[in-house]
């Protein structure tokens, strides 16, 4: 069972490395709003933008 | 009438020739030009799909206005912020973003602006942030991008760009996730030490678990429940031990406890249970907070009601738009018709007319002429008006307003909280105990002194105790967020559930602020909709509700073919294909000596043509609303700061027997002090500014959204999406919450109760004692997921109420 000693502290890391990924995370806004990013993929074209390309 | 509803705005369309919009190869019916000109905008970008994305309807088309004065240097100072690379940055607050497609057509529109970088919609607090090259595009530009569809941009102070409850959301969700991976550790190393004591396993496993368990454990306590420390070292300092003191104490004792039990290979750990109990805790919090931070965000200071800018004339006779704080006494003000007075000031001009609804709670526009004084806040219907500055900024009667709120929050009765006081008896009785225990066992076996003064604490821990409330409080905020009521103070609900004395105010809360024409009469030959349709080409250029009623009436096509208009005091006068015709008060449409009345009349050269009789509109749900009440035996009154005439109508149109009218702030002050020193727990529904004194002064304050910003600032309670009804669903949340947490007291003080004496007397083993603990949370929880919205009982949204009637002479 010598094997724990060394997994149980390899989980205890992984846990470390989630809670900073999720802290770095919610520093970069990414937990400031839930609901509008769940929009975007519904819109399939990029922004038409009048200074780049106008369409008409 | 077949139901037809407008394509974009989903009004009801009730002409029967309704205006369409050509989108692509369709037609779609709107309900007016406003529009058809947004849904036929939006088609030719080939935005159609916002029309598939929304949920919710879009703001009825206004009136756009000119935002030019928002490129002043002095105004661009307050409100942008200059960034490092050049670009600007400013955070707007939305007026009529409802949902996801609002937002997404909003940044869509913007992306089709040259110049601008980036922006950003944030949907919970209605803001807007835009990026943009201010060498390339103007601010009112943006401002009038967004107009454009009927949102009302505002734009917000460089603060707010940076909130506080963006930091305080970050950092509660920060402590929620660190005790949500301690507890899960936590467990799974607990689950070990549970199966090795039954099963057996070698002292160092035992010893390297709990170690590895004591180190999962020290952020959870240390980092994630600091906020519980904090708060119990306020309230012993303060002398006045809440909630925070024994979850405080829970939290340490079980640590220390299990610490020490480490340290000497004792007995049992319990790092499990303080895990758990802090993540449950702070789930809680997190919540509430979130419910606070929305309410909040609907709420935004009183930049809607003051205008940042304002139209000053130069010495010189020009006219230049400046920004209100650099308005001083003595300065001439010229007000747009449909723009709010920007400080107090005599009119210079002839006369005016100016709607004071929000605050006053006079539903019809007020008559002023030369000399008399506006208000600062109150809108111009009938201008322009030109003013001389008398008061500005803390000066002016709104000011004055929020003064009378403040002094009523501070008089607003402190709710002993009861909870807190058992609490605190709860604590007390608990540290006796475990001293008494600890004594005893000291004389009698100094051996098992620890494990059965262990014992008693794990086993009277007043976890359950202390998640009693906040489960129960949290499951209820965030049903009632589901249902659109967004509780700002905690123990508003507690207080809902109570209040049996329902005030309300009149305009705005049971009424629309929009007129209606109720009933109209052709009194000559001339068909009825041949004199709306008059009558509506006449008030075509008018802001008045009258007027508003009036072409709402006639079907919205009101291209004005009226020449000559005037409008003239009691009414408008003007040409139609040569005719002279008159609208208003009988005596000015009929010329002197008619009976007055309340009615409005059409005539011509020959006399009298029709009769529109105008009213209010009530709120579809007004009614169901205060029948529910009263049949859940609660009193209703009506307090308005409207006339007699009108306040009775609506009294006696929904069966209150009881109101007052033409009340001032003050006066529904003193009217709520009567009712509370009556012993009734008053609860006043309100939204305008004038309403926010008596809101602030009441037990228990509702604002209904979509009202004054102020009239939310000091409520409790806000019904948000404009919805009445959702009042009573509301109170229904709130006695079904009172009586879990009821219940879950009663559970929690009885299981303590039970099991205290027997750890005292040591015959609790300590994984009892855990397995004890943490059943009675659970159990308090699972109780608490009870709580539901109730099925509506008011019925479906009611179809929009059947036309006015429209009488023919017979």
């Amino acid at each position: 069972m010598n094997i724990l000693f060394v997994l149980i502290p390899l989980s205890l890391v992984l846990v470390a490395m989630a809670a900073w990924a999720f802290f770095w995370s919610v520093d970069h806004q990414q937990f400031d709003d839930l609901d509008t990013p769940g929009l975007m993929p519904l819109s399939d074209d990029p922004p038409v933008r009048a200074d780049a390309n106008p369409k008409p | 009438m077949s139901a037809l509803f407008c394509f974009h705005c989903g009004e009801p369309v009730t002409d029967a020739a309704p205006l369409v919009a050509r989108i692509g190869s369709l037609h779609q019916p709107v309900c007016c030009i406003g529009c058809r000109a947004a849904a036929e905008w939006i088609g030719a970008l080939g935005l159609q799909d916002y029309y598939r994305l929304r949920d919710a309807t879009a703001p009825q088309v206004a009136v756009t206005s000119d935002f030019s004065a928002w490129d002043r240097e002095q105004l661009q100072r307050l409100y942008v912020h200059r960034r490092a690379d050049g670009n600007a940055e400013v955070s707007v607050l939305v007026e009529g973003m409802r949902c996801a497609a609002c937002g997404w057509l909003i940044e869509r529109a913007l992306a089709t602006v040259g110049g601008v970088r980036e922006s950003g919609v944030n949907l919970g607090g209605k803001r807007l942030t835009i990026v943009w090259e201010p060498q390339i595009v103007a601010l009112s530009v943006l401002l009038a991008a967004i107009a454009q569809f009927g949102y009302v941009p505002h734009p917000l102070d460089r603060a707010s760009l940076d909130g506080v409850a963006a930091r305080e959301q970050r950092s509660a969700l920060k402590r929620l996730v660190v005790a949500g991976l301690g507890m899960m550790q936590a467990m799974m190393f607990a689950i070990v030490l549970y199966a090795g004591a039954l099963d057996g396993i070698d002292a160092s496993t035992r010893d390297f678990f709990r170690w590895i368990g004591l180190l999962v454990t020290i952020p959870v306590v240390f980092y994630s429940a600091q906020p519980f420390f904090a708060g119990a070292l306020r309230e012993l300092r303060g002398r006045r031990p809440g909630m925070d003191t024994p979850v405080a104490l829970a939290v340490a004792l079980v640590f220390v406890a299990s610490a020490i039990e480490t340290l000497r290979g004792g007995a049992a750990v319990y790092f499990d249970s303080a895990t758990m109990f802090v993540f449950l805790l702070l789930g809680g919090r997190y919540l509430e907070m979130r419910t606070r931070h929305r309410a909040a965000d609907i709420v935004d200071a009183l930049a809607r009601l003051q205008p940042a800018v304002a139209c000053r004339r130069t010495p010189s006779g020009e006219l230049e738009e400046v920004g209100v704080h650099e308005l001083h006494e003595g300065d001439c003000v010229v007000v747009a018709t449909g723009a709010a007075v920007p400080a107090d000031g005599q009119l210079l001009g002839v006369q005016c007319r100016v709607d004071e609804s929000l605050l006053s709670g006079e539903s019809t526009p007020l008559r002023r002429s030369r000399g008399e004084t506006l208000i600062a806040g109150s809108i111009v219907v009938e201008g322009p008006a030109e003013l001389r500055v008398q008061r500005v900024g803390v000066d002016t009667a709104l000011s004055s307003i929020i003064r009378l709120v403040e002094r009523a929050q501070r008089q607003r009765p402190g709710w002993v909280r009861h909870a807190d006081r058992l609490a605190a008896a709860f604590v007390f009785g608990l540290l006796v105990a475990t001293l008494a225990t600890g004594l005893f066992w000291l004389a009698v076996d100094p051996t098992r002194a620890f494990a059965a003064t262990v014992a008693v604490l794990v086993v009277a821990c007043p976890c359950a105790f202390a998640l009693a409330v906040p489960a129960a409080m949290a499951r209820a905020l965030a049903v009632l967020a589901q249902r659109g009521v967004l509780v700002v103070t905690p123990d508003a609900v507690e207080r809902l559930q109570r209040a049996d004395y329902f005030v309300f105010d009149k305009t705005g809360t049971l009424t629309h602020r929009q007129a209606e024409v109720a009933a109209a009469s052709a009194s000559r030959d001339v068909p009825l909709e041949r004199c709306l349709a008059i009558a509506a080409q006449l008030e075509a250029g008018s802001m008045h509700p009258i007027a508003l009623a009036l072409r709402a009436a006639a079907g919205g096509v009101a291209p004005s073919g009226a020449q000559a208009v005037e409008t003239i005091a009691g009414g408008v006068s003007g040409l139609i294909d040569g005719e002279r015709y008159r609208i208003g008060r009988p005596d000015f449409a009929l010329g002197d000596g008619a009976a007055d009345g309340e009615d409005i009349v059409l005539a011509d050269a020959r006399g009298e043509l029709a009769r529109f009789r105008v009213r209010e509109t009530l709120r579809l749900q007004a009614q169901p609303v205060i029948a529910a009440l009263r049949a859940a035996g609660a009193g209703i009154e009506i307090l308005s700061g409207d006339g007699a005439a009108r306040t009775a109508a609506v009294a006696s149109r929904l069966g209150v027997p009881d109101w007052r009218a033409r009340q001032s702030p003050l006066q529904k002050m003193q009217r709520l002090a009567e009712l509370r020193a009556a012993g009734h727990i008053v609860a006043v529904v309100g939204d305008g500014v004038n309403d926010a004194p008596a809101l602030a002064g009441a037990d228990l304050a509702v604002a209904v959204g979509g009202g004054a910003e102020l009239a939310h600032s000091s409520a409790d309670v806000v019904l948000a999406g404009d919805r009445l009804e959702s009042l009573v669903e509301a109170r229904r949340v709130a006695s079904l919450t009172g009586r879990i947490m009821r219940q879950n007291l009663v559970w929690a003080v009885a299981y303590n109760a039970a099991t205290l004496p027997l750890a005292a007397l040591g015959l609790v083993p300590p994984w009892l004692a855990a397995i004890g603990m943490s059943l009675s949370s659970l159990a308090v929880i699972a109780n608490s997921l009870r709580i539901r919205a109730p099925a509506p009982t008011l019925g479906e949204p009611v179809l929009p109420a059947a036309p006015p009637a429209l009488v023919q002479p017979g």
